[in-house]
């Protein structure tokens, strides 16, 4: 790998405690091994609770029609494609963390990309569920695939953006699981190795694929990520670019705006790192991980977070310039008269306090090193971004065009919250699994890192600091 | 041997060239075969393919047999009648008949079933406009009416049980009838009907018939006796007069024969390019009424001032009475223009009050005389017959049945006890009667009580005449056999009166003997009608005997700052005999935009003293405050409705709500009964009152209304008014504005079309299909909704679902108030009325949204939607400007195909109405040219494509292209005022080709044109005849803006 094996020891390190390769072996897979905690019983079991209360709601929706949620003529979308957007915006951090930080060699991310991948899959399964169940008829969904059919020369509608949601959300997925699973692959094999059952045995090695550790295998096996990490880059951007023109393409005043791409990035971005936080903190308190992932990276995501958020917040001050700037009567009406202001104006200072008010905390290191205040943003930047897509979809819609059609006061019923919900019992119960199964701490990449940023190494570090140059790189260079 | 040619026509025979053409035309497109067929046919199942065969096969099958489909059986004709070919409609001549009213139809049948009624254009009774009400539109859904009575009763301990044969009945009459035998009915026009009721009489001579109508016009029937010698009312020239002055009468919503008076009206209101003369309306009334939402000027007073407003004008025109002081500043200065208007247009104005007080008629009478009217406007040479009921007969009726003195009733199509207000009184003395029979075709609330319920037919079964004015005959003919066991009444009186002949005979030969001939009949049947080639108006005498005597009585003024009660009819269910029509009770009022309900309408002023504040909140929410008012001594708790225009002081509550269960599903329990709440003064039913008391309940009630904002918030890009003054001046403004856009977006070319876009415009070769409305001609009536639900099956969905914004009517009339909600200056108030439907954009954003094309252009301009492919994601109705798309939310028809899935809990409810509306017997009045649609996709005006296709079909038989000309959409054709144009654009001799670009060229605009969608539905600005400053200055209502000046100036 690197030919300097060295990171100055001002920055802090990666890894906590006198760790060797096999203490970090012993720390990361012993909750597979060990029998799952009470705490992970309560969680797994409530997750399955809300799934199944999900599924519910959605067997009435399916059955009753979307009647059984409380939209209407004016606003056709509400709950469902605003957690749509919200779970999908949830899943960039992963990527992000995963792709762009890897060619970027950020060695801070090995602390926590695992788990940040996993949450950008169970995320993006989440957010597929909504367009999907969102359909009048859901049966008929295959009608969106352009597959060879009797129907004459019948393809889906290639200028519909809601199709190249279909496109840009299933590559997403199927690259991001790739990338993933490719990167579980020797910790798998770590575990197989570590088998006392035969079952065990058996299952994670055909999970591993047959990884044996050779020199061959790893070299692929880097190729391999550097391919997808490429591949992985500009889906970031992509992906909720083309959720934007859900938007962006449309003519409705407050939707029809070309600042959405990156401002939908950015905002994605911001609540993906919360969302990684809020779970980061969970997880290392839960599975006692505190030794790999460290303030430091705590610190690194929030730095992260303050800047999104404040790409966010500018991206608020251009929408609101350009309405007015733009002269277009119906543009200004929807900013000024019935979103920052009228019965949603609620929402829009909610989203803004959220996302671009309480994030500028973040430049007090005092606070980013803070775990409980850390804890309580990633939630409150969640809440906001939530608030983001509902205050653009449904302050949108409820007061277009037509005077006439402008609408009643939208509140979701009991089905329309038990299906968001319900994503919440899918996405938790695949964690909760995860967690529980899987490497939650990429064991490979932690042990690449731990020799230049592990505590106890960085310690020894002192004392090349004091040699001349000469000496440092003679020692360095040519040591091996 | 001889070689037979045979051949189909004679075409074919001689072989000649116009054959040929017909025959190489057939099939003018290409047939959608596939091309490579040998590939399909010849194949082979290849061994790589196996696996697929034998996965698909499988797959196939498990689906096949685990799918139940329901078989539904057809019967075929097994000898099929020469006439009919199923598939095509029919069209019969008939008359709608309903408490008087006549309006002469044209019903279309198909496969024997009429399924749509409009009407007939040869009648001047239609105003020769072919339009019709709501009322008669939703008429047909009456037949299938699933609380009709399907048997004779004999009601036993209030229970009905069926008495299976007429002549079991007719023995048990035969021996209980006789005594003083009454006859109650509604109006009696029909000319046969007539002369069986006196031939009953003569049977009975102890008996008497009294007409009594749900709504009185006694007090003009009164006053014109007095005035004209004449138990009549005039018939009415509305396109006559210059100067229409309205005192509390809704004539173009429910006040006479409004249909009539809508066409004549309208006649007078529309301008084009060349002709910018118009009529001058003004509208004295209390409350926000269709036709004061139509006028150039409203004022304001309150109902017990009706006389003194009358004779304020009568003295003022030079009448000899002395009239009292006003205080109003407003109304004495609408007096004053009054007065000046008609002073300046003698013989033709005309002035007409909605009073039922004989004193303020005959007041209006004279005011008449000195403008003239009579003679001009007003004719008496065929006085209307629609309404003869006579208060004063009902009440000595009453009176009699109380004391006993009655032994037989007969009542047909009247239902005092539960329209009249002393319906206690009625039902008292209906049970000292020994023997009541009643012919109306449910049990309802006047039925239940009777001791037997004999139903009549439906007037689409029935043969029968009608006289809606004298020698103005209009003909019935059934269009189906009568569904039920019923009777006509006529039939019953001719059996009880001993004579064994049926109506049908008795009906056929009264007219062989009138017309001379069998075929003369037949001819007239087939017309519908029999009416003078041209009206001749004239006058009748006039006398002022009675003048001073009611001056004297119209002239009391209440005073004190009391609460008046207005009882109006709604334009939807007018007297609510027709409350069990779904289509009706979902039709939203013009004014209010509510469904399914009646509530109180009170002023702005009102509604801040009770404490509502009108807010955004107030505007949109539909949980509505309810107020407890004391009226007459009866406690009423109404949910209100605030409505600007409205008299500080006066309240407005709907009659025709609130009827009994036997009334039907639909009808049941909806809304309040404030039919008790009309007080009779002077042996006449008046539709006012006085509120003692009133306070605001803690409660609320939720009023399911479809518009919850009511201004249009200065988008001059959506609506378009100026006044008559302001147009004249500037005739091209619209013009210059849509040069302004175009200059701006194509600076080039100034092609707006097709140069203000990135993309190539599609140009349409063939027909291009576009509509016009006319803002100045659209009265607001509604006719057009309720057409088009019947033409395009548009579900019901109940009341539940409308407050949850579920509504699907395809065609909507929004209504703006220009004015702000604060403005409680009611008489400065401007209403639009703007009729909205898929306006089937050249450029329309709903179609590239859709991810599976469900929704596309046609090559002829039609945005259509292809039902099957919609999988729907709502997408196209977020991204439509005229949010005209409607999705089915839950399964409304029945259609879907998840059984039981209507039944809904915890979410969402469908009301009984969209059950009743799923019975078998309703679903006869699908047309069948038009696809129910199921649960979970999106639907919307399709331009009547089932028609276009039709007349293109009709054309291409016939080698006609012209033909296509006469097609005409369900809304145009029911609209009274020709509002609606419709046609292909690309044909220079079309209607629709001459408005744009002739006739009305400088008033043509399109809704939100500059986000160039391109629609093909084009609207006409709408004029107003008047001073007050109309229309949008610098971004907000010209009257707000002048109001603001005034308060700061």
């Amino acid at each position: 790998m690197s030919v300097i094996k060295y990171e100055s020891f001002v920055r802090e390190p990666l890894i906590d405690g006198d760790k060797t390769y096999k203490q970090v072996t012993e720390d990361i897979v012993y909750t597979i091994e060990a029998k799952p905690t009470r705490l992970w019983h309560i969680g797994f079991w409530i997750s399955v609770a809300l799934l199944l209360f999900g599924v519910y709601s959605l067997y009435k929706e399916v059955v009753y029609g979307t009647g059984q949620w409380n939209l209407g003529k004016t606003i056709g979308w509400g709950w469902d494609i605003t957690n749509f957007v919200w779970w999908v915006g949830i899943g960039h951090a992963g990527t992000l963390i995963s792709a762009i930080l890897l060619l970027f060699r950020q060695g801070w991310r090995t602390g926590v990309n695992r788990a940040a991948e996993a949450m950008t899959i169970f995320a993006v399964m989440c957010a597929g569920q909504f367009p999907i169940w969102h359909m009048g008829r859901v049966w008929m969904a295959f009608f969106v695939m352009p597959y060879p059919n009797t129907r004459g020369p019948l393809w889906p509608n290639f200028n519909s953006p809601l199709l190249w949601d279909v496109f840009a959300i299933s590559t997403y997925f199927t690259v991001s699981l790739l990338f993933w699973y490719s990167g579980l692959l020797p910790d798998f094999a770590t575990v197989r190795d570590r088998a006392k059952t035969k079952l065990r045995k058996l299952l994670y090695g055909m999970a591993s694929f047959g990884w044996n550790g050779s020199t061959k295998h790893w070299q692929r096996f880097e190729s391999l990520s550097l391919v997808l990490a490429g591949l992985s880059t500009p889906l970031v951007l992509s992906v909720h670019t083309i959720v934007s023109f859900d938007f962006a393409t449309s003519i409705v005043p407050g939707w029809h705006t070309t600042i959405f791409p990156p401002y939908f990035v950015a905002g994605a971005v911001f609540s993906g790192f919360a969302m990684v936080q809020t779970l980061m903190l969970i997880v290392r308190k839960v599975m006692n991980l505190q030794d790999y992932i460290t303030l430091g990276h705590i610190e690194a995501m929030n730095k992260v977070i303050v800047l999104t958020g404040s790409i966010v917040g500018c991206a608020y001050l251009t929408e609101l310039f350009i309405a007015w700037y733009g002269a277009n009567q119906y543009e200004y009406d929807i900013f000024y008269k019935y979103r920052i202001a009228g019965a949603y104006g609620w929402s829009y200072w909610l989203m803004m306090t959220c996302n671009v008010i309480s994030p500028q905390l973040f430049w007090f290191r005092k606070l980013r090193r803070n775990i409980g205040f850390t804890f309580f943003m990633s939630i409150i930047v969640n809440v906001g971004m939530w608030f983001e897509r509902f205050v653009i979809i449904v302050s949108s819609l409820y007061r277009d065009y037509l005077p006439s059609s402008w609408s009643l006061y939208y509140r979701p019923t009991i089905f329309e919250v038990g299906f968001y919900l319900g994503t919440f019992g899918l996405f938790f119960f695949c964690f909760f699994l995860f967690a529980k199964y899987f490497p939650t701490i990429a064991i490979a990449e932690v042990k690449s890192i731990l020799k230049t940023s592990g505590e106890s190494y960085k310690a020894k570090m002192g004392d090349l600091e004091k040699l001349s140059l000469e000496e440092f790189d003679k020692k360095m260079n040519h040591h091996h | 041997m001889e070689q037979k040619k045979y051949w189909q026509n004679l075409g074919e025979l001689n072989n000649t060239e116009g054959y040929q053409k017909l025959l190489n035309d057939e099939f003018q497109e290409d047939l959608p075969l596939v091309e490579d067929r040998k590939g399909l046919l010849d194949a082979k199942a290849p061994r790589r393919d196996f696996l697929k065969y034998v996965g698909f096969s499988t797959a196939a099958a498990a689906i096949a047999a685990g799918c139940e489909m329901p078989v539904r059986k057809s019967i075929p004709y097994l000898n099929k009648p020469e006439s009919l070919t199923p598939g095509e409609a029919q069209y019969y001549a008939t008359t709608y008949t309903a408490e008087g009213e006549v309006v002469p139809l044209v019903a279309k049948v198909r496969d024997g079933r009429p399924i749509k009624v409009d009407g007939n254009p040869d009648s001047l009774l239609t105003g020769n406009s072919g339009g019709s009400s709501a009322r008669v539109q939703a008429s047909v859904l009456d037949l299938y009416d699933t609380a009709r009575l399907r048997y004779p009763v004999e009601m036993v301990n209030g229970e009905p049980k069926e008495v299976p044969l007429f002549d079991a009945i007719d023995k048990k009459i035969a021996g209980e009838i006789g005594g003083n035998v009454v006859l109650l009915t509604s109006t009696v026009n029909s000319p046969s009907t007539k002369q069986v009721i006196s031939e009953f009489f003569a049977k009975f001579p102890a008996g008497r018939h009294v007409q009594y109508d749900a709504i009185s016009y006694s007090g003009i029937l009164e006053a014109n006796q007095a005035s004209y010698g004449k138990r009549a009312i005039p018939s009415y020239h509305f396109d006559k007069a210059k100067v229409i002055i309205g005192l509390d009468a809704d004539f173009l919503g429910t006040w006479l024969s409004s249909e009539e008076f809508a066409t004549q009206y309208a006649a007078g209101r529309k301008i084009d390019d060349a002709n910018l003369q118009m009529s001058k309306h003004i509208q004295f009334e209390g409350i926000l009424s269709l036709t004061g939402a139509n006028a150039d000027d409203r004022f304001l007073h309150k109902p017990s001032e009706s006389g003194a407003v009358a004779l304020n004008i009568l003295a003022k025109l030079g009448g000899n009475v002395s009239a009292p002081a006003l205080q109003d500043e407003k109304l004495k200065k609408g007096i004053d223009m009054a007065v000046s208007f008609i002073n300046s247009n003698k013989g033709a104005s005309l002035v007409v009050s909605g009073s039922n007080d004989p004193a303020v008629q005959v007041v209006v009478n004279a005011i008449n005389e000195l403008a003239g009217s009579n003679g001009t406007t007003i004719s008496w040479s065929n006085p209307a017959q629609t309404k003869l009921g006579v208060d004063s007969e009902m009440a000595q009726l009453v009176a009699d049945m109380k004391s006993g003195s009655v032994q037989t009733l007969l009542i047909q199509e009247a239902n005092p006890a539960y329209n009249y207000p002393d319906a206690e009184g009625f039902k008292e003395g209906l049970a000292k009667v020994k023997l009541s029979v009643s012919f109306n075709d449910r049990a309802d609330e006047t039925s239940a009580l009777c001791n037997y319920i004999i139903p009549h037919h439906h007037y689409l079964e029935s043969w029968g005449d009608a006289e809606g004015r004298t020698a103005f005959i209009s003909f019935q003919q059934p269009t189906i056999s009568p569904l039920f066991k019923t009777r006509y009444f006529q039939t019953s009186l001719l059996k009880w009166s001993g004579n064994n002949t049926d109506y049908e005979d008795y009906f056929r030969n009264y007219w062989i003997t009138k017309l001379g001939s069998e075929s003369a009949l037949d001819q007239a049947l087939q017309n519908g009608i029999m009416e003078p080639a041209a009206e001749t108006i004239t006058a009748a005498p006039y006398s002022d005997a009675g003048l001073a005597e009611a001056a004297s009585k119209a002239g009391a003024l209440k005073g004190g700052e009391g609460l008046e009660v207005v009882l109006y009819q709604k334009v939807s269910l007018g007297s609510g005999a027709a409350a069990n029509n779904p289509w009706l009770q979902e039709m939203p009022d013009p004014i209010s935009r509510a469904t399914w309900d009646n509530y109180a309408m009170i002023s702005y002023d009102l509604a801040k003293e009770l404490n509502i504040k009108l807010d955004d909140h107030y505007e949109v929410e539909v949980h509505k405050p309810v107020v407890e008012f004391t009226i007459d001594g009866k406690v009423v708790e109404l949910p209100i409705l605030a409505i600007p225009g409205m008299h500080p002081r006066v309240i407005a509550i709907a009659v025709g709500y609130g009827r009994s269960e036997g009334a039907g599903i639909a009808a049941n329990a909806v809304g309040y009964n404030a039919y008790p709440l009309v007080k009779i003064e002077g042996g006449n039913r008046k539709y006012v009152n006085e509120a003692s008391a009133y306070k605001k309940l803690s409660g609320t009630y939720d009023i399911a209304y479809t518009q919850t904002h009511n201004q249009y918030e200065g988008r001059k890009e959506v609506v378009k008014e100026y006044s008559l003054a302001d147009y004249k001046k500037n005739p091209d403004h619209i013009v210059h504005e849509r040069e302004h856009l175009a200059k701006d977006f194509a600076p080039k070319t100034h092609n707006f079309r097709d140069d203000a876009t990135l993309y190539p415009v599609y140009e349409f070769p063939g027909a291009h299909w576009g509509m016009s409305i006319d803002l100045n001609a659209c009265m607001g009536c509604g006719a057009c909704t309720i057409a088009c639900t019947a033409e395009n099956n548009v579900s019901v969905v109940g009341k539940s679902e409308v407050l949850r914004a579920h509504e699907m009517h395809w065609l909507r009339i929004d209504r703006y108030y220009a004015s702000y909600r604060d403005n409680t200056e009611g008489d400065n108030l401007n209403v639009v009325f703007m009729p909205m439907l898929c306006q089937h954009c050249d450029n329309a954003p709903c179609e590239n949204v859709c991810p599976v094309s469900a929704t596309n252009h046609s090559t002829e301009g039609l945005n259509q939607m292809a039902y099957n492919r919609c999988i729907g994601t709502r997408y196209c109705a977020n991204n439509c400007p005229y949010k005209v798309r409607r999705f089915n939310w839950a399964d409304y028809t029945g259609a879907d195909s998840f059984g039981d899935n209507q039944k809904t809990t915890g979410v969402g409810k469908l009301d009984p109405a969209v059950f009743q509306m799923n019975e078998d017997l309703t679903r006869m009045v699908l047309n069948p040219d038009v696809t129910v649609r199921s649960r979970g996709v999106i639907e919307k005006c399709s331009f009547c494509v089932q028609r276009l296709q039709d007349a293109k079909l009709k054309a291409k038989k016939e080698n006609d292209p012209s033909l296509i000309r006469d097609v005409k959409t369900a809304c145009m054709q029911a609209c009274s005022t020709n509002a609606i144009v419709f046609g292909n654009v690309n044909d220079k001799e079309s209607r629709i080709y001459k408005v744009r670009n002739e006739e009305q060229k400088r008033r043509t605009y399109y809704a939100l044109e500059m986000i160039h969608v391109l629609p093909n539905v084009s609207y006409l600005a709408k004029i107003r005849n008047t001073d007050r400053p109309v229309g949008v200055v610098n971004g907000s209502h010209a009257n707000e803006a002048a109001a603001a000046e005034n308060a700061h100036g």
